[in-house]
This record gives structure tokens, C-alpha cells and sequence, in this order.
């Protein structure tokens, strides 16, 4: 153990060792190679926590397990493996999730040094709340591939994980999803909300019958189709009834519904005549009478999932995946639904199956078993050598971290290839916090862009205050004088708001909302800004500065007073310009990271190529320009 | 001879995020690679884990030294009361256990007494903690028989990698802008604009290398040289400062003997850097102090690095880093260079 043999170390450096104790969240890609360094180093007293089980498919850089180890805790498992490397390491494993109230401000107070090892956003931003609680320093990381990141979180010292405003997941039009699909990835979305439709919860975003809504079908050319909707409806007596309830109904029967959603509802959708004028129109099937026409991949692949299917094929494995999935829901009992997971076979069969015959019928090319997995499962691939750089560069931070070097600390990058400073590993000045933060500002505030007379309290806790805003158990007062409670965390206290509008409380444009949120410490006051009509329609807007929305209202402001497409030749242009020099925001979520942002601008510059975090464009500028080469070489 | 080999659904299953990442071809060609890893301390034992995780047909370990106490600071790959037994076979256990597909064998005798041929039983030779006359001579070996050679090194907070790919061809995927003409023809402006994606292409690229005595032997005192040292990184010259201690006294650096050594260290260094015509007190001899054992942290960063570019050079997938990577734990850069010629 390096901190046990002098000479290794400074004197100070093996001292702050020595007497540390570390918690290590996540026990993955990065959380196996972390333990691994942090044992050798001689770190005495780690507690390390996951909630996962290991899988096969980790065992190809997970290397503190093994194929025996396949369904057990990997906190447990890891901790036992890294006692072989150090037999004299205190090792405490949590087989859990971070976010469970027993992991609290105390908890959070014993360690000198936090440490993510994580694979998703809601986690970071929940361990970075507890940490700016317990004013702990934090060290993040994550790698996608050949990429990865390190960088360093300290209350007031630097920004917090949420300073800058987070990358919205990729989503699709609904009506590009539902009517015109032109994407392989279209049809996959597609197929994903048809497996939840028809097995699991049912979600009104996840509709896949045709949109009479499209802003396409707006005016005459809409009507026939409007018509035609009621004569559907009559006809076919589906849409009345929930999808789940028809298909039951049916026994999940393969023909009826394949010619549903793959004959009757494409027939609707052709009625639409506005929608095909310019677009080639899709052709619907019939399950009695299927192309044979369309060849599969006929020469030999090595594995099958690498093999395309052809129609029939995709239909026979349509209906062998309904009846293995009929099968686990009815096991399931009264009230039971599926949960769509990739390493589920039928699972994946049906979705694979699904989203290559809609492909067919509208002319788009099919993909295999393998692709639609990565598309579907939003796969990170993941490799054993970016881990362990990345969690070698973790501990070489944490050192300065413990000796409280703070001004020090880097956030670092992993590039696939050296930039033109031939720095393979690009060490970026960390930020200052926002001032603006509503996570780590004094008194945070947000503002939410919403419709009160259409939101209700459940739209309120469950989407905005912990799916966007992160909390874990929100109590929510209005900030009337009186104190009104909206919300409170004690199960049932509140339950009789849950259905109400907004408006129903009095809550209108420029109310104050105080949130609490016990477990992370943390207390935030949004600020309601109604509005009757959102943007691209949508249902809320979480605005982190408030200068932001003065902005955003300006601008509003301007564009009703134009005619619709009124802008000038230069106005389309700089608005085109602004486009482009966007970073263009991928979001993957999942495995091993939260997050990617590849920066187009960057291809111009120095980095060719880069994955950044979501805070770290800024960073990276400033240390472009901060840096002179001599001082990085010599 | 890679292309006969076929991925079996086990392989599919086990690989399957990395076959996500680099390809079933160059998956094959990594299942039919021999490698041979010379050296077993904390870089080594990093390096076997990767490529063993990675997934290639054998690896030979080739170690004639015991284990030491040092060993506790990097080298997971040993049991800790081994201390005294020879690195290459207690070592075997844990790699084999890291993937049961990969046959990996110990070999417990010197490197130096190979004979030439030995070397030629590898597609891949990786040496550390070998002195510089040895990687010299190996270097020439695998350089006229088309193997692919690596060499590498951490001692303390700092360490390298080395490469000599001789000629060597590779295929990278150059990503451009898709035009999406048919398909995105009757979308409404707005739906337009999000249909443009990047396509992927495969190219066909090579690149040739140099001999490991053509950087080492590098003349810094001429006008060209002195042009090129203000951005070579000092790493390089901690190192050859190290690897000559390794000439000198037939051994590392040592905790056991740490005054003494960082005195003998701090004396060497000026007559090194002399002889490759740098001004004697170019590197500050402070790195006489950070430069015992291998760090885990470093080994780590090193020996994936290292780990990568083996992987890259046998799946011959992507530009390999030409032709060193240094990584300095003081300052914390981590930087490729092409030193040599």
C-alpha cells in the first residue's frame, strides 16, 4: 500500500491518506477500477454503494467480477474482490440506491472525500445536492467509449454539478413519431411506446395511433382526415377504449393486432392526403398476405443478432414475442404491467419486430437485433482502458482534494487523439459558481414557464419539482402570507390537491412557490410564470436565470408583432448562423454516462474532438486561452 | 488468418459493449492475437488486466523477478504473501481468472536470455521494466520480423509508453455530414433541419514508425533539436534519466534505498542530459523525490493508454498515438509525442 511505505508520497500527502475516509458511489466501469487504485494507494476506510447486480454484459471491464459473480450485489462482490489487493482496507458495502433517506446529511458528514462513479443524471444531481449540504467535496466523472471526464465539485470554490443548465434528452416530434416517420429511430421510438401501450403504464405522451393534430394537416387540408376520424372511431370502436383493454380483449392476438397498427391505422394515416403530398406514401400490410419479396441477410453473420430479418420473419417474431409477453403479464396478475428493458429477450424481439415492419411500410431501411438494442437500450459502449485512465485521474485529483489544494484542482478530459498541444489528457481551470445557480446560489430560485389553468399539483411534483428539478421528496408551500401547504412529503397529507389545477389555489403568473426538500437540505422558491401557449408545445419550462425569460419575453414579444415567416434576409441568416454555432446536444442516458455534449464549434479549434460534460465549454476556453504552450510542455 | 475466426453468441454476450464500440472485425482480429508481456510490477499487471478483459487468443507473462514488498502499491495481480515468489507465476492465477477464453502462460525465465527467435512466436511484444540495451535490441527484433512493438514504464508519479508499429496500416471511421435529399424532401422546413446527421465512413490509412534508439539517441543540441525540445515534454528526460539509473546499477530505483538512490539520481542527471545536448540543470532534480515505486493511479493511466494502443495495433482499428505518451503525476499533463524522427 503506497501510503504505508515512506518515500512514496510527500509526508503530508501519506499523512491526509492515512487518515481519510472516502465514499465511493458506484461500483461499475469506473467504481471497479476507483476501489482497485484507492486499496493500493493505502486509502484505510472506503464505503462504496450500488444498487446494481452484476450482468454478463459487464464482465468485459467490470473486472472485480467474474461470470459466477452474474446476479449479485457489485458492491459486495467488489468489496471482496479489492480485499484480495489489500487485506488491511476497511470496506463497507451498501447493496443500494444513494437516493434512500438512510443516506443523510450525516452520512454524507462522515467522509473527507466523495467520490461518483455513476451512470445517470438523476444520481449526480442528487449526491451533488447532499454534498453542497454537507459541504463535502465531490469528484465526478463519467466516459462514453474512447471519452472521458474528470472534474472536481467544492461548495463556493467552484461550480456545483448544476450550474449550467442540463441538455434535454433527445425527443421527437409526436407527430413524427405517430404520422411520419422517416428514421429508422422514429420507428424504434415508435415501437417502444406501442410495447408500453400494450403492456405497460399507460402514458399519454406515448400515443402511436395517427395525430389528427399535425400542424401539417392545419386548414382544408386536414378536413377529410378530421372527418374521416369520426367514421374510424365508429368503424373500429378502438380508440375509444384504452389500446391495453383492446389488445387483452383480442388475447393479444398477432393477426388482429398486426392488422391493426400495421394495416388499419396506416390506411387512416393515408386518408391524411396533406401529409403525403411531398413524402412518399407508406404501404400498409396485410398479416394474410406479406411481401415474400424482401430478402433477409442471407450470407452468413457470425452472430445472429448482426442478421436482418425480412417482413416475414419480423412478423413471425411479432407473434411469438406477444404471446411470451401476453404470458409474463398474465403471471403478473390483476394490475400488472411490463417494464420494457433491452436484456429482455421478448422484450427486445418485439420491439426489434415492430419498428423494422413500420420501417417497411414507410420505405425506410430495416435494422438488426444489434443496432435497434443500442438505439432502443441507449447503450454507452464502454471499455476496461478508458475506465481505468479515467479512475486513475480521479485519485490523482483526490490527492490534491485532500490536501486541500483546491485552486489546484482540474476538471480533465480524455480525447481519443492528442490535441494540436499534443495533450491527450486536457486539464480545463474549473469554474466559479453561477452566481444564478438554483441548486448552489444562497438563495436559489428558478422560474417555470407554465399554463396554471392546465397544470395540476401531480404535474407539479412529479414532472416539474422532481423530474426536473430533482428533489426527492418535495414539501411545497405558497409564498401567500398564509402559508398554504400545495404539497407535503407526508404520504396522503396532501392527496386531496393532487387533481387540482394550479389556478384553483390562487396560483397565478408571479407566484412563489417554497420547496423543501428534507433529505437533500435544500430549499428553492420557483416562481410561476403563466403563460396560455408554450413553445413546441410544451407542457412546462424550467428557467434557471432569470434574466433568461426577461430575454425570452422580449423576443416573443417581437416575433408576435411580425407576419409569420416575416423575418428579413439577414435576420434568417444570423438566425442560421446562431444555429450553427450551437453545440449540437446529444444526450445519452444510461450506462456510464449522463451525458455528451460534442461541440461542433470545437472542430474549428483546437480540440478535434471532444466529449464535454454539460458544464464544459466555458472551462475549456478559458484554459484555451489561459494556458500559454510553454507552461503546458515544460 | 483473422478473418476465419468466428465470435461465438458467449463471446457476443461477454464483449458485446466493446464490439459496440470498435466492430466485429476488429474484435477478430483481437481473438487471434499472441502478445507478449514482458515485466510484471504495477504497469504490467494493468496492461495484462486490459487486454485480457479485451479479449485476445494468448498471453504470454515473462517475469524472472520475485515479488516485493513495492509490489503492494500497484500490483493487484499478486497475492500479498507471495513476497518472495516469482512475479510471472503468481500472477497467472488472477489473469486467467479475468477472462477464462484467453490462454495465458507464465514463463519465469530472463528475458535477456532469449534467444532472438523466441520473439518470434508473438504478433505483439510489450517490455517494461526492461533497461535500454534490452528494448534496443528487442525493438530491432521485432522490427525485422513485422512484430508490433511496445515498451513502457512508471516509476512513482511518473511514466511512459513507447510504439513502433513499423509500417502499419489501419482503418478509421472519418465522420461527415449526411445530405438527406429523398427522404428529408417533403418535411416542412422545421422538421427539416433536425433530419441532418453525421454518416460514418471507413478509411484505409497507414503510418511508419521508428526505432526506439533513433528517440533515445535524438541529438537536442542541433539547431533542429533545440526548435523541437521547446515542446517536447520534460517527462521524456525524467525518464532517460531513470532508464540510465536502470543501466547503471542493474536495478530500480528503490524504497529500501531511497537516500541514497535520489542522491545517485540527482548526480546522474546532468551527465545524461549532456550527452543528448541539453544544458545540465534542464530538468530541475526534484523529480528524484516522486519517483519511487509505481503509483496505482499512474499505472492505471499509463497502462490504459498502453492497454488501447496494443488494442488499436492488433484490431488495426483507429490512429495509433505516435509514438510515445507521457504521463507526469506532478504537473498532471498527459501528452503524445513523436520524438525520433
Amino acid at each position: 500500500m503506497a501510503a504505508s511505505i515512506f518515500g512514496v508520497f510527500d509526508e503530508v500527502t501519506q499523512n491526509k491518506i492515512i487518515s481519510s475516509k472516502v465514499l465511493v458511489v458506484g461500483a461499475g466501469g469506473i467504481g471497479c477500477e476507483l476501489l482497485k487504485n484507492l486499496v493500493l494507494s493505502g486509502f484505510p476506510d472506503i464505503e462504496i454503494i450500488d444498487l446494481d447486480t452484476i450482468d454478463v454484459s459487464n464482465l468485459n471491464r467490470q473486472f472485480l467480477f467474474r461470470k459466477e459473480h452474474v446476479g449479485k450485489s457489485k458492491a459486495q462482490v467488489a468489496k471482496e474482490s479489492a480485499l484480495h489487493f489489500n487485506p488491511d482496507a476497511k470496506i463497507t458495502a451498501y447493496h443500494d440506491s444513494i437516493m434512500s433517506s438512510d443516506y443523510d446529511l450525516e452520512f454524507f458528514k462522515k467522509f473527507d472525500l466523495v467520490m461518483n462513479a455513476l451512470d445517470n443524471r438523476v444520481a449526480r444531481n442528487h449526491v451533488n445536492r447532499m454534498c453542497l449540504a454537507a459541504d463535502k467535496p465531490l469528484i465526478e466523472s463519467g466516459t462514453a467509449g474512447y471519452l472521458g471526464q474528470v472534474s472536481v465539485i467544492k461548495k463556493t470554490v467552484t461550480e456545483c454539478y448544476e450550474c449550467q443548465p442540463q441538455a434535454a434528452q433527445k425527443t421527437f416530434p409526436g407527430c413524427t413519431i405517430r404520422n411520419t416517420p422517416s428514421e429508422p429511430i422514429h420507428c424504434i421510438v415508435w415501437a417502444k411506446h406501442l410495447f408500453n401501450q400494450l403492456f405497460g403504464e399507460d402514458d399519454p405522451d406515448q400515443d402511436v395511433s395517427p395525430d389528427t393534430a399535425d400542424p401539417e394537416l392545419a386548414g382544408e387540408a386536414g378536413k377529410a382526415a378530421l372527418e374521416s376520424e369520426a367514421k374510424a372511431d365508429a368503424a373500429g370502436g378502438i380508440k375509444r377504449k384504452s389500446t391495453q383493454a383492446w389488445a387483452m380483449e383480442t388475447g393479444y392476438n398477432a393477426e388482429k393486432l398486426f392488422n391493426k397498427f400495421f394495416r388499419d391505422d396506416i390506411k387512416y394515416l393515408l386518408s391524411m392526403e396533406a401529409l403525403w403530398k411531398k413524402r412518399k406514401p407508406p404501404v400498409p400490410l396485410d398479416w394474410n398476405n406479406l411481401p415474400q419479396d424482401v430478402p433477409a441477410t442471407t450470407h452468413q453473420v457470425a452472430i445472429c443478432d448482426q442478421r436482418l430479418w425480412s417482413v416475414q420473419e419480423c412478423a413471425d417474431v411479432f407473434a411469438k414475442s406477444l404471446s411470451s409477453l401476453k404470458e409474463e403479464l398474465i403471471k403478473q396478475g390483476e394490475g400488472g404491467m411490463l417494464v420494457w428493458d433491452k436484456d429482455d429477450d421478448p422484450a427486445m424481439d418485439f420491439v426489434t419486430s415492430a419498428a423494422n415492419i413500420r420501417a417497411h411500410i414507410f420505405g425506410i431501411p430495416s435494422k438488426t437485433r444489434f443496432d435497434v438494442k443500442s438505439m432502443a437500450g441507449n447503450i454507452i459502449p464502454a471499455i476496461a482502458t478508458t475506465n481505468a485512465i479515467i479512475a486513475g485521474l480521479i485519485v490523482m485529483e483526490g490527492l490534491k482534494v485532500l490536501r486541500e489544494e483546491f485552486d489546484k484542482c482540474k476538471a480533465v478530459f480524455l480525447n481519443r487523439q492528442p490535441n494540436s498541444r499534443k495533450k491527450l489528457l486536457v486539464p480545463c481551470q474549473l469554474e466559479k459558481p453561477n452566481p444564478k445557480c438554483y441548486v448552489c446560489a444562497p438563495k436559489p430560485e428558478v422560474t417555470v414557464i407554465l399554463n396554471t389553468h392546465k397544470i395540476t399539483v401531480k404535474v407539479l411534483e412529479e414532472k416539474i419539482i422532481k423530474g426536473g428539478l430533482g428533489m426527492v421528496a418535495p414539501d411545497v408551500e405558497i409564498d401567500d402570507g398564509k402559508g398554504t401547504i400545495l404539497i407535503s412529503s407526508e404520504e396522503g397529507e396532501t392527496e386531496e390537491n393532487t387533481e387540482k389545477f394550479l389556478e384553483q389555489f390562487g396560483i397565478n403568473n408571479g407566484v412563489r412557490l417554497k420547496c423543501d426538500d428534507f433529505l437533500q437540505n435544500y430549499n428553492l422558491t420557483i416562481i410561476i410564470y403563466h403563460r396560455d401557449k408554450l413553445e413546441e408545445d410544451k407542457e412546462f419550462q424550467i428557467i434557471g436565470d432569470v434574466s433568461e425569460i426577461q430575454a425570452k419575453y422580449l423576443e416573443d414579444k417581437e416575433n408576435e408583432d411580425k407576419q409569420p415567416n416575416g423575418l428579413t434576409e439577414k435576420q434568417a441568416t444570423e438566425a442560421a448562423t446562431a444555429v450553427e454555432d450551437e453545440d449540437e446536444v446529444m444526450l445519452v442516458e444510461e450506462e456510464e454516462i449522463q451525458q455528451i455534449t460534442v461541440s461542433k464549434k470545437r472542430k474549428h479549434d483546437e480540440e478535434p474532438e471532444v466529449v464535454n460534460g454539460d458544464t464544459v465549454k466555458k472551462q475549456r476556453l478559458i484554459s484555451d486561452v489561459a494556458e500559454h504552450y510553454d507552461d503546458i510542455i515544460s | 488468418m483473422a478473418e476465419q475466426i468466428t465470435i461465438t453468441e458467449d463471446e457476443a454476450a461477454l464483449y458485446d459493449r466493446q464490439i459496440r464500440l470498435w466492430g466485429l472485425d476488429a474484435q477478430r482480429r483481437l481473438r487471434a492475437s499472441r502478445v507478449l508481456l514482458i515485466g510484471l510490477r504495477g504497469l504490467g499487471a494493468e496492461v495484462a488486466k486490459n487486454i485480457v478483459l479485451a479479449g485476445i487468443k494468448s498471453l504470454t507473462l515473462l517475469d524472472h523477478t520475485v515479488v516485493t514488498e513495492e509490489d503492494a502499491c500497484s500490483q493487484f495481480l499478486v497475492p500479498r504473501q507471495d513476497v518472495g515468489k516469482n512475479r510471472a507465476e503468481s500472477s497467472l492465477h488472477r489473469v486467467q481468472q479475468l477472462n477464462p477464453m484467453v490462454d495465458v502462460q507464465a514463463d519465469i525465465s530472463n528475458v535477456g536470455d532469449k534467444p532472438d527467435d523466441y520473439f518470434l512466436n508473438f504478433d505483439v511484444v510489450c517490455a517494461t521494466c526492461c533497461t535500454l540495451t534490452l528494448l534496443h535490441r528487442i525493438d530491432e527484433i521485432c522490427a525485422a520480423h513485422k512484430i508490433k512493438f511496445f515498451a513502457g514504464d512508471v516509476f512513482g508519479f511518473y511514466g511512459y509508453m513507447f510504439a513502433d508499429l513499423g509500417f502499419h496500416e489501419y482503418a478509421e471511421d472519418v465522420q461527415k455530414t449526411k445530405a438527406k435529399e429523398n427522404i428529408g424532401e417533403g418535411e416542412p422546413a422545421t422538421k427539416k433541419a433536425k433530419i441532418e446527421e453525421l454518416e460514418t465512413h471507413v478509411v484505409k490509412k497507414s503510418a511508419t514508425f521508428t526505432r526506439l534508439s533513433n528517440a533515445f539517441e535524438f541529438d537536442w543540441g542541433t539547431t533542429e533539436g533545440a526548435k523541437k525540445l521547446k515542446r517536447t515534454p520534460n517527462t521524456f528526460f525524467i525518464i532517460q534519466v531513470l532508464l540510465q539509473f536502470m543501466e547503471k546499477f542493474s536495478r530500480r530505483p528503490e524504497v529500501k534505498t531511497l537516500l541514497e538512490d535520489r542522491q545517485a539520481l540527482e548526480e546522474l542527471t546532468p551527465g545524461v542530459l549532456e550527452k543528448i545536448g541539453l544544458k545540465s540543470d534542464y530538468i530541475s532534480p526534484e523529480f528524484a523525490r516522486s519517483c519511487f515505486a509505481e503509483l496505482s493511479p499512474v499505472c492505471a493511466i499509463v497502462g490504459g493508454v498502453l492497454g488501447q494502443e496494443i488494442i488499436k495495433a492488433v484490431s488495426q482499428k483507429d490512429r495509433p498515438h505516435r509514438n510515445f505518451f507521457f504521463f507526469n503525476g506532478i504537473d498532471g499533463s498527459g501528452l503524445v509525442d513523436q520524438i525520433g524522427d
